[in-house]
């Protein structure tokens, strides 16, 4: 099933919800992993091959802070008929792909390292175990073998605020809407990006990149009988492109496109205003049924407060190969399989799920989810590290479930508002980095599970950078040295630091933000411990997640803590480093990172935009506008039930399939 | 004291304190009260001595020619001298003052360990960093064990103690001091001033507390434990209040406040002199069992994550942490085993209270 990928660079709750995203910067593109697993077929071809130069970046509007002028130019825009298209243009064939078929060939490639039934009696303590048990029982089923009557019960760290597709912008809100929202791309394990098969019979990118042509296919219909047409997907497009309606995340990436038309019920071009390396991304953004909204949509630009709206939200119109079928606010969310997806007109035209139910239980608190994951009453849920190491280890637990870990593209940080008089200097910045109590963080608070971070892109990614970073180490004397040499002294003799600005002595006390998860307090209680030593004082304000988003929002912060879930594509990363981006919060700006995102998006060779990335990182890392903590590994719980999990650089479900290969052995 | 001219205050003082001593000496003979009141004050030796009794800043020590009392830093941080800041201690008081002067000395606490960190390795010449996670069980070192970052539990749970006492006592003297004054003029002038603060305390008593405290949190900049004792105190008088009412209306029509009034005293003399201390007996009830309720609040919101900000010394804290990890049973055993003799010892001081001092009672046990 298609992915249905609005899902950048993603703010990250800590433990709880691995991507949740305050505004979710949408351009994915690219591929990355490759390092870290070779798939063992040739991929398909990315980037348009056009020899063309990129055009002069120097026109990109990043460098200024106001929000970029993108949208202007879509507003005037009238599309040509399509035989002047097609006249004048040479297509290239782009990859439509079943995912599914082509995970399991890929995973036949590799041998089992043990049967189904070894890898169940196995515990998951070694490096080897783990191999073993994601191996065995990371298969997909053959003809016959999987219980297509099975109901999953899913863990949902915290309940949707919308089922409108358009609006989502949390995990929680990806793993439902995933099931039940309509794609036509998405993207796979080692996030190279495709058309889904399920939805679509033909992608074509012209030779010059500016245009991309698909051609939906004709057996889909909503969950209301209505058929899917190329119109619904333009409709989407001007309804996400309309600045009354509040959908920020899925807008930046769309944003880029100079229209979306539908030729007729099936053909439709996207335009683009340039040939960039995202433009594969931007074309993917969530699709609601034309029929129902084109009347209410208007009236009611913010999908969510009309009567109409209201009842949608409890009973959408869904695309995907899931429908809700009830909804309990705060408790569960209950989903089927829809036969109008695979049995169109009486012919199986897709294949059925593997589940017929998807039930997702809301349980906020970590442990109760343990619990009910140890009863029986949950079939998955990421663990804590602490459950991991302590609370998963004896019978109780491996009597019905097994556990199963894989390196994620998560990273937490500090983040520093560049902007606060505390942090405006980098030398501060370093010097707190190099007070910090790295050692103690990774050994005693993170049980020693993650490693440490250093910088934005994960050593495995393409576009890492290849210079060995060294992680900051706790040196207090270095600190020191370079709190005086940016003036931070003790001139009043209080025991604490201070310094004189704008005529007034500020002692150096400041408050960082953190959600209320006791990792993320412990480890902000620690930087309080670490920077105490050196005279300066820290105040830990644990603030509910929707107060902390705001806070991050306006700006109105000192430090926070937080992380970030990569995006697929390093471009996504511009949203939250170039100058006067949505999620930059912390208001870093550097006119070089500024250039370097703008020539890595209109650079259409890997190599080159590697390197690009790759300084990107060496810049930010010099500059430590975030001091970097630690990559979270991705730690789940299945029960010895499920089979199928399959896990990517975006944990075990975020990509496609992702959910879609997990099954039930038909008993 | 001021001493009027008139024989009848005299008069009317001296059965006021016949009565206390009375109760007092009532109370006295009751066992079970008395072992919790010594309780109740042996808590407060504890609240008070916290930093002398486990801490790892020296309790007074000499550097460099003169004496120093690190230790106070811990009832507030800037009270921690400056000389070792400058020096750079960085907060390792043993090593630091051996190395910067061999002639110091040093009076240490009992127990070498802080509420607010863990303990590292050598910080105390030759004793190992304080361990953590399920190794963090009691032994010598930790009495009470560790909780999940190595912190030492028994040192958190002493420095806790000022903590739990002071937001009993605080807000509960912010709620009897509304709540008297305010039941004190609502049952003495009656009429509207009756009216008015009868539906007032009814509006507060409608005021969900533990509400209003979450939605305080989220709003200000630094909570702080002062703030939800104000919190606890300014929505916690209305039983207070409604109780002093009562003794008003029913002491104000009494014959000694009659013979105030012909004898010209007015009627704040009247209400401070003559009635209120013979008022006071009910009321001290329930202001000992609201202390107890108070500490429990205090606890719960702490375990629920909404109380101070970490790191947080409060027994309701450790109670949190014990909540990731059940198998660390001494973060459960010894916070919650203080918070229950507290509470308990608490209601049964009101207990005693309230036979000492119901006449009614008395009047029965005989």
């Amino acid at each position: 099933m298609p992915f249905s990928s609005r899902t950048g660079q993603n703010l990250v709750r800590l433990l709880r919800v691995p991507l949740v995203a305050a505004t979710v910067a949408v351009t994915l593109a690219g591929c990355g992993g490759r390092r870290a697993e070779p798939p063992p077929k040739p991929e398909p071809v990315l980037t348009p091959p056009t020899p063309e130069a990129p055009a002069d970046p120097a026109t990109k509007p990043l460098s200024e802070p106001a929000p970029p002028p993108r949208a202007a130019a879509q507003a005037p825009f009238a599309p040509p008929p399509l035989e002047a298209i097609d006249g004048d243009t040479k297509w290239i064939d782009r990859p439509v792909r079943d995912a599914l078929p082509d995970l399991a060939a890929e995973l036949d490639k590799q041998p089992p390292l043990a049967t189904v039934a070894e890898a169940l009696a196995l515990r998951n303590d070694s490096v080897d175990h783990n191999a073993r048990i994601l191996s065995a029982l990371g298969r997909l089923p053959a003809a016959g073998q999987a219980d297509l009557a099975a109901r999953v019960d899913r863990h949902l760290p915290a309940d949707l605020n919308s089922t409108n597709p358009l609006l989502s912008s949390s995990a929680a809100e990806q793993d439902v809407l995933g099931l039940t929202g309509f794609g036509l791309f998405s993207f796979d394990r080692h996030l190279e990006p495709f058309a889904a098969a399920e939805t679509v019979a033909r992608w074509q990118t012209s030779v010059d990149g500016i245009l991309d042509k698909v051609v939906l296919r004709d057996d889909l219909v909503w969950s209301d009988g209505r058929p899917i047409t190329a119109h619904d997907v333009a409709f989407s497009y001007r309804v996400i492109m309309d600045e009354r309606v509040p959908v920020p995340a899925v807008r930046s990436g769309t944003d880029q496109l100079r229209g979306v038309h539908a030729y007729d019920d099936r053909t439709l071009v996207y335009f683009h205003q340039e040939p960039l390396a995202t433009n594969v991304w931007n074309i993917n953004f969530p699709v609601i049924p034309r029929h129902v909204y084109a009347d209410t949509w208007e009236d009611d630009p913010t999908l969510k407060d009309s009567k109409r709206h209201v009842d949608l939200e409890a009973k959408p119109v869904c695309g995907g190969p899931y429908e809700i079928v009830q909804r309990s606010r705060g408790q569960e969310i209950v989903l089927r399989a829809r036969d109008t997806w695979h049995t169109v007109k009486g012919k199986r035209v897709r294949d059925v799920p593997f589940f017929k139910e998807v039930r997702f239980r809301i349980l906020e608190d970590p442990n109760t989810a343990l619990l009910a994951l140890k009863k029986g009453d949950l079939d998955e849920m990421i663990l804590t590290p602490e459950q991991w190491t302590t609370q998963t280890i004896d019978d109780g637990f491996y009597e019905k479930n097994t556990k199963a870990t894989a390196p994620e593209w998560v990273s937490y940080h500090f983040a520093w508002n560049t902007k606060s008089p505390f942090f405006s200097d980098r030398r501060v910045r370093r010097a707190v980095s190099h007070a910090f109590d790295h050692e103690r963080m990774l050994g005693t608070i993170c049980h020693g599970l993650y490693t440490p971070c250093t910088g934005v892109f994960h050593p495995t990614a393409w576009m890492a950078t290849k210079k060995p970073l060294d992680p900051y180490r706790q040196d207090l004397d270095r600190a020191e040295a370079l709190l005086d040499e940016a003036g931070w002294l003790d001139h009043d003799n209080d025991g604490l630091r201070d310094r004189e600005i704008g005529g007034q002595s500020v002692p150096f006390e400041f408050t960082i933000l953190c959600n209320q998860q006791p990792m993320a307090q412990e480890i902000c209680t620690l930087l309080q411990q670490s920077l105490e030593r050196i005279g300066v004082r820290v105040n830990v304000k644990p603030t509910e997640f929707t107060v902390l988003q705001q806070l991050m929002l306006e700006k109105k912060f000192d430090a926070s803590f937080g992380g970030w879930g990569a995006g697929a594509d390093p471009d996504t990363a511009s949203n939250i480093w170039a100058t006067g981006e949505g999620r930059n919060f912390g208001s870093y700006s550097s006119p070089e990172v500024d250039r370097l995102f703008a020539e890595g998006r209109t650079e259409v060779d890997r190599a080159k935009r590697a390197e690009k990335y790759a300084r990107i990182q060496e810049l930010l890392w010099e500059d430590q506008p975030y001091t970097w903590l630690y990559w979270r590994n991705s730690f789940h719980g299945f029960s010895k039930e499920l089979r199928g999990y399959v896990f990517s650089p975006r944990g075990p479900f975020h990509y496609s399939p992702g959910f879609g290969s997990l099954w039930k052995p038909a008993p | 004291m001021e001493r009027p001219p008139q024989a009848e205050p005299v008069g009317v003082a001296r059965p006021a304190a016949g009565f206390w001593a009375e109760a007092w000496h009532r109370f006295r003979r009751m066992p079970l009260a008395m072992t919790a009141l010594a309780f109740v004050g042996f808590l407060a030796a504890v609240a008070i001595l916290a930093p002398a009794i486990a801490g790892t800043k020296p309790v007074i020590c000499r550097y460099k020619g003169r004496l120093y009392a690190p230790c106070l830093a811990y009832y507030h941080r800037d009270w921690e001298p400056v000389i070792f800041a400058t020096d750079k201690f960085r907060g390792e008081y043993p090593r630091n003052l051996a190395e910067k002067d061999p002639a110091s000395w040093a009076v240490w606490p009992l127990v070498f360990q802080d509420p607010y960190r863990a303990v590292r390795a050598d910080e105390w010449p030759g004793r190992p960093a304080n361990p953590a996670r399920d190794a963090g069980r009691p032994s010598r070192r930790n009495l009470f064990g560790t909780n999940q970052s190595g912190v030492d539990v028994f040192a958190k749970m002493v420095h806790g103690t000022l903590v739990a006492l002071l937001v009993g006592f605080v807000s509960m003297g912010i709620a009897a001091s509304i709540g008297i004054a305010v039941g004190a003029l609502a049952g003495y002038f009656g009429g509207w001033v009756d009216a008015v603060v009868s539906r007032t305390t009814e509006v507060v008593m409608c005021v969900p507390t533990l509400v209003l405290i979450l939605a305080l949190l989220a709003i200000v900049e630094k909570p702080t434990i002062w703030k939800m004792m104000a919190v606890l105190g300014l929505t916690g008088w209305t039983g207070i209040s409604r109780l002093m009412r009562a003794e008003f209306l029913r002491l104000k029509s009494a014959e000694f406040v009659a013979a105030a009034g012909a004898v010209g005293a007015g009627p704040g003399r009247i209400i401070l002199r003559h009635i209120l201390p013979n008022a006071l007996a009910p009321v001290m009830v329930p202001i000992t069992f609201g202390i107890a309720a108070a500490i429990l609040t205090e606890s719960g919101l702490s375990f629920l994550g909404f109380g101070q900000p970490p790191p947080a010394a409060s027994w309701g804290s450790l109670l949190n942490d014990a909540r990731s990890n059940l198998r660390m049973w001494w973060l459960v055993a010894f916070p919650g085993t203080a918070i229950f003799l507290t509470v308990l010892a608490f209601n049964l001081v009101g207990e005693g209270l309230q036979k000492a001092t119901d006449p009614r009672l008395r009047e029965a046990r005989k």
